[in-house]
């Protein structure tokens, strides 16, 4: 479950480089020099014809290449033909990736790689007949979600492994997108799953903007959740039939349910947990950047201000949406509900001032409170 | 960024850097990219590698580059982004870091740095009355000085940070983001500001391709003598 390098630069004994201890695989480096030129030539050889390899030595030779160094583009390209002919279980690239990314947690072209397969998998997925292939016959449901999961623990460790890793971060995000689909359910496991480790991780940015993915999908959830309940009422009354009313109700159901969502609170939640590590771990700017944002959302979000017909929700489509300015977010929504939530914050800011030493603290926070002055108008 | 591998902000780039200096530069081929790009700007004000990932120097000056290739930089929120990268220039050290709560490295002297004269230019063409007509939007005395100072192999070549080993990426972004910082504007514009001795000076480069202006207008002048190939078939 794991690789590594010894260093050992002479072979002392007659004996294999090879080394496996509970389950965890070392190399003795004396070997790399000699090992990496030959099976690289190898695949060279092999790639200009010049020399033939059956699949079984393609997959050797290219996993062996790939635990040296996995940015070998053309390693990966060769494992890519032998599963589009497939000869070779994608499940294994995914394995293999995994035990690469233990060595080398940024390596990009594992990412790249891995999107890859992924991608197969899902169409496989898609193909009812070949939905029994390379796994155990689950329902594709149940195994798209086992995938999202390992993909998370693999994006989470590699994190682990290198700081503000942002290929993995970019690499969990793609996953949520493209399989998980973005659902509410998953926004919040993901949230609550991550807590602990950005906690422990204050200077990780790429940990905390994670967070601000998964907070602005569910504000951008709930607020077409709310649009389709809306459309709804409105079809339920002009149209009352039978049929459209059944329809519409199992809709409203699942907007019901997934309505379910407190927002606000998800938003209280996150400005705590930030006030707190701000608290707790003076002079990380990553803590300061994330709050900003944090209250930009609970201000500026449509769950907390009144839901009406006339709300302009148009902003949060995505191809206008970068198109907003604080200002013209703060003019489109209604009247700001809550005075207490700033409040706090002034509060909090002119705590933190009064009594941190920190150098770099004071200066985060006194940027934060003129921030807070300017962005509130108060 | 090749057949069947990944797609990113660098790519528009390197696509419109290439379809600009060869005039094959179509409304077509670049249809819809602009706003992809645009979407690729974030909260934070900088711009990732796909929509949603976090904000990165290296992405930002590809997405932003490129809007200037298209003439499309009005999509993004300058403003939002203004702030972003000078927010990556670090007090002590002088020299950028690529995203926030990072460590500075030389080659985000170019990525970052190299925002500046591309800002200047957009909020320029909006008519800025603000705007210098004498320097950039970041401290490039304190951006020489890192560079000079920190990022030079005392056997020749740049580098990321002290204690770091040269390579001829770091080489090239560092000598680059230095002429950024020396040199203002162009022709009646031009304002050079060279820390050290005159002999420091470096030429400039042209803040879009990273290359030096005159092979720019060379290229486009070569180019502009054949017609863009069409896409039918001959």
């Amino acid at each position: 479950d794991e690789i590594g390098l010894i260093p050992c630069p002479e072979a002392r004994y007659n004996r294999s480089p090879i080394v496996l201890v509970e389950n965890k695989l070392g190399v003795e480096s004396w070997c790399v020099k000699f090992l990496l030129p030959y099976v690289h030539n190898k695949l060279l050889l092999y790639r200009q014809r010049k020399q033939w390899l059956n699949k079984d030595e393609l997959t050797d030779i290219t996993c062996t290449l790939l635990l040296l160094n996995p940015d070998f583009t053309t390693a990966w390209n060769v494992r890519k033909e032998l599963i589009l002919s497939g000869t070779l279980n994608p499940v294994k690239d995914l394995h293999l990736g995994k035990l690469a990314l233990t060595k080398f947690p940024k390596s990009p072209e594992t990412w790249i790689h891995r999107r890859w397969v992924l991608q197969q998998l899902i169409q496989e997925n898609s193909l009812p007949s070949l939905a029994t292939k390379g796994n155990l016959g689950a329902a594709p449901v149940e195994r798209i979600h086992r995938l999202v999961q390992e993909e998370m623990k693999v994006c989470s460790d590699a994190a682990g492994r290198y700081p503000s890793n942002y290929n993995a971060w970019s690499h969990r995000i793609w996953v949520l997108q493209h399989l998980a689909k973005l659902t509410v359910k998953v926004l919040l496991d993901e949230l609550s799953s991550t807590k602990y480790w950005v906690s422990m991780h204050v200077s990780d940015h790429s940990g905390f903007h994670y967070r601000q993915f998964l907070l602005s999908s569910l504000i951008r959830r709930t607020v077409t959740d709310n649009n389709i309940l809306v459309q709804n009422q409105m079809v339920n009354e002009q149209n009352p039939s039978l049929q459209k009313e059944e329809e519409n109700a199992g809709t409203e159901a699942a907007c019901a349910e997934e309505q379910s969502v407190d927002l606000p609170r998800c938003l209280d939640e996150e400005m705590e947990l930030c006030s707190e590590l701000i608290d707790n771990y003076p002079g990380h700017e990553t803590l300061w950047c994330h709050s900003d944002e944090n209250l930009s959302n609970s201000h500026h979000n449509p769950a907390t201000s009144h839901m009406t017909q006339a709300m302009d929700v148009d902003g949060l489509n995505e191809s206008s949406r970068q198109g907003y300015t604080q200002e013209s977010k703060r003019l489109k929504r209604a009247p700001m509900q809550d005075s207490l939530g700033s409040e706090m914050e002034y509060r909090f800011v002119d705590k933190v001032l009064s009594t941190c030493r920190d150098v770099d603290q004071a200066r985060f926070a006194t940027a934060y409170r003129k921030w807070l002055v300017t962005f509130l108008g108060q | 960024m090749h057949v069947g591998g990944e797609g990113d902000v660098r790519s528009a780039y390197c696509a419109a850097s290439v379809a600009s200096l060869t005039n094959i530069l179509t409304p077509t081929l670049f249809a819809g990219t602009a706003e992809w790009i645009a979407r690729c700007q974030n909260w934070e004000g900088g711009i990732g590698g796909v929509p949603g990932m976090e904000a990165h120097g290296g992405y930002t000056f590809c997405g932003m580059a490129a809007l200037g290739i298209l003439k499309q930089e009005h999509l993004l929120n300058l403003r939002s982004l203004l702030h972003w990268v000078t927010g990556r220039q670090m007090r002590f050290e002088g020299g950028f870091q690529g995203r926030c709560n990072k460590l500075v490295d030389g080659c985000y002297s170019f990525w970052q740095a190299g925002l500046l004269p591309l800002l200047h230019r957009a909020l320029h063409a909006r008519g800025d009355p603000a705007l210098s007509m004498a320097h950039w939007m970041f401290d490039q005395l304190a951006l020489q000085e890192y560079i000079l100072l920190c990022c030079q192999c005392p056997a020749g070549g740049l580098l990321d940070k002290p204690g770091k080993s040269r390579d001829f990426y770091h080489t090239c972004y560092c000598l680059s983001g230095l002429a950024i910082a020396q040199h203002f504007g162009s022709g009646d514009l031009h304002n050079e500001v060279v820390l050290g001795i005159p002999e420091n000076c470096l030429q400039a480069t042209h803040p879009v391709y990273n290359i030096a202006p005159e092979k720019v207008a060379r290229a486009v002048m070569h180019f502009l003598q054949y017609p863009v190939p069409s896409l039918d078939p001959a």
